[in-house]
């Protein structure tokens, strides 16, 4: 049951991270959170609103990404090469899911995977560092909690 | 500097600064919290120059070129000027868009490219140290070429943000570096490229 409860405290912490730097965009800050939730078809008229619906969903969803994430390290203690490596995975998991397929398939694109240079540099290396970010926490708390049972 | 993660690590530090009394100065060890914060820090600062890719894309760099023109114009440094006229806007014919011009899309590419490996050293904390050198030298430049454009502590601040980022091993935790350090340690003693490399972890 660790392995989740840290999964879910990673994952938190890293969405927590990606909301906020979804938040300091140029221009109006927070501009492109709603982003978060048009992949679910929803929409708020509100902008103000809709920016902090889209901040607590994309913490929410990291959380769901970090539950994923401790389930599939199992009970075992994880190394920083696998941290890393399963945070990368599922970091490009959900640049594939939300920031390629759902953002295809909600705009009515001629296919789910289009995709311009532009598109990809603004999604890809964020939804990455979203993973890395989620690896690293779960490392952090898995050695924090070893060092408080030595 | 350190890292020290443990309550017994502390103890033992408080011990031995306690013996050395106070003839030498104590040696500062950073705490989880310290070096997180600072991994934050990293990020955001990594993720300022992200966002200052987008309004100077390639393959025409355009948006770069009204910032070159600003900088032959009012750098602080006399002769910056004429350098940036010679080099960047060699045989430029208008002020507005970059037609003419024979060396700008090279050297824009790379402005443009330095500033992609400074964004991804210091978001993915990957041989952080050398992603905030370079940013430090990018962001002196723009101190020099555009102190006097904008308000004079904009690009001050620039530099002293990524100064200090080389100075504190920020991609150790958050980041990919956490990896490379102890690979790259361990192999030091024999191999001179990986003790080159580990400077910059």
């Amino acid at each position: 049951m660790n392995n989740i409860r840290r999964g879910l405290l990673a994952g938190l912490a890293a969405g927590l991270v990606l909301a906020t730097l979804n938040f300091v965009t140029d221009g109006t800050p927070g501009r492109t959170l709603p982003d978060a939730l048009r992949w679910f078809g929803i929409t708020i008229a509100d902008p103000i609103v809709s920016r902090f619906a889209g901040f607590f969903l994309l913490i929410i969803l990291g959380g769901v990404f970090g539950l994923i994430f401790g389930a599939l390290q199992r009970e075992r203690s994880v190394t920083s090469n696998r941290a890393l490596l399963s945070g990368l995975l599922l970091g490009f998991i959900w640049w594939l899911v939300f920031s390629l397929l759902l953002t295809n398939i909600m705009k009515h694109a001629p296919s789910p995977f289009s995709l311009s240079f532009g598109e990809f540099l603004a999604t890809f290396p964020i939804d990455l560092l979203f993973g890395v970010v989620l690896g690293s926490i779960y490392f952090q708390l898995q050695a924090r909690s070893i060092n408080l049972s030595e | 500097m350190g890292i020290s993660s443990s309550a017994s690590d502390r103890n033992q530090f408080a011990a031995t600064r306690a013996k050395a009394g106070s003839t030498v100065l104590a040696p500062v060890i950073l705490s989880e919290r310290s070096i997180t914060g600072f991994a934050l820090i990293r990020i955001f600062v990594g993720y300022l120059w992200f966002q200052q890719l987008f309004w100077k894309m390639p393959p025409d760099f355009a948006g770069l070129y009204k910032y070159i023109i600003l900088e032959s114009r009012h750098a602080i440094i006399p002769g910056y000027g004429a350098l940036l006229q010679h080099t960047f806007l060699a045989g430029c014919t208008s002020l507005s868009t970059p037609s003419g011009c024979t060396l700008f899309v090279p050297l824009a590419a790379g402005v443009w490219t330095a500033e992609l490996l400074v964004c991804l050293s210091l978001m993915f904390g990957i041989f952080t140290r050398f992603g905030a050198i370079l940013g430090t030298i990018l962001a002196a430049q723009l101190y020099v070429g555009l102190g006097y454009v904008d308000w004079y502590w904009t690009y001050g601040m620039l530099v002293l943000l990524c100064l200090g980022l080389t100075a504190i091993p920020a991609g150790r935790r958050m980041g990919i570096d956490a990896w490379l350090a102890p690979r790259l340690q361990a192999a030091a003693n024999d191999n001179r490229v990986a003790r080159l490399l580990s400077w910059f972890v």
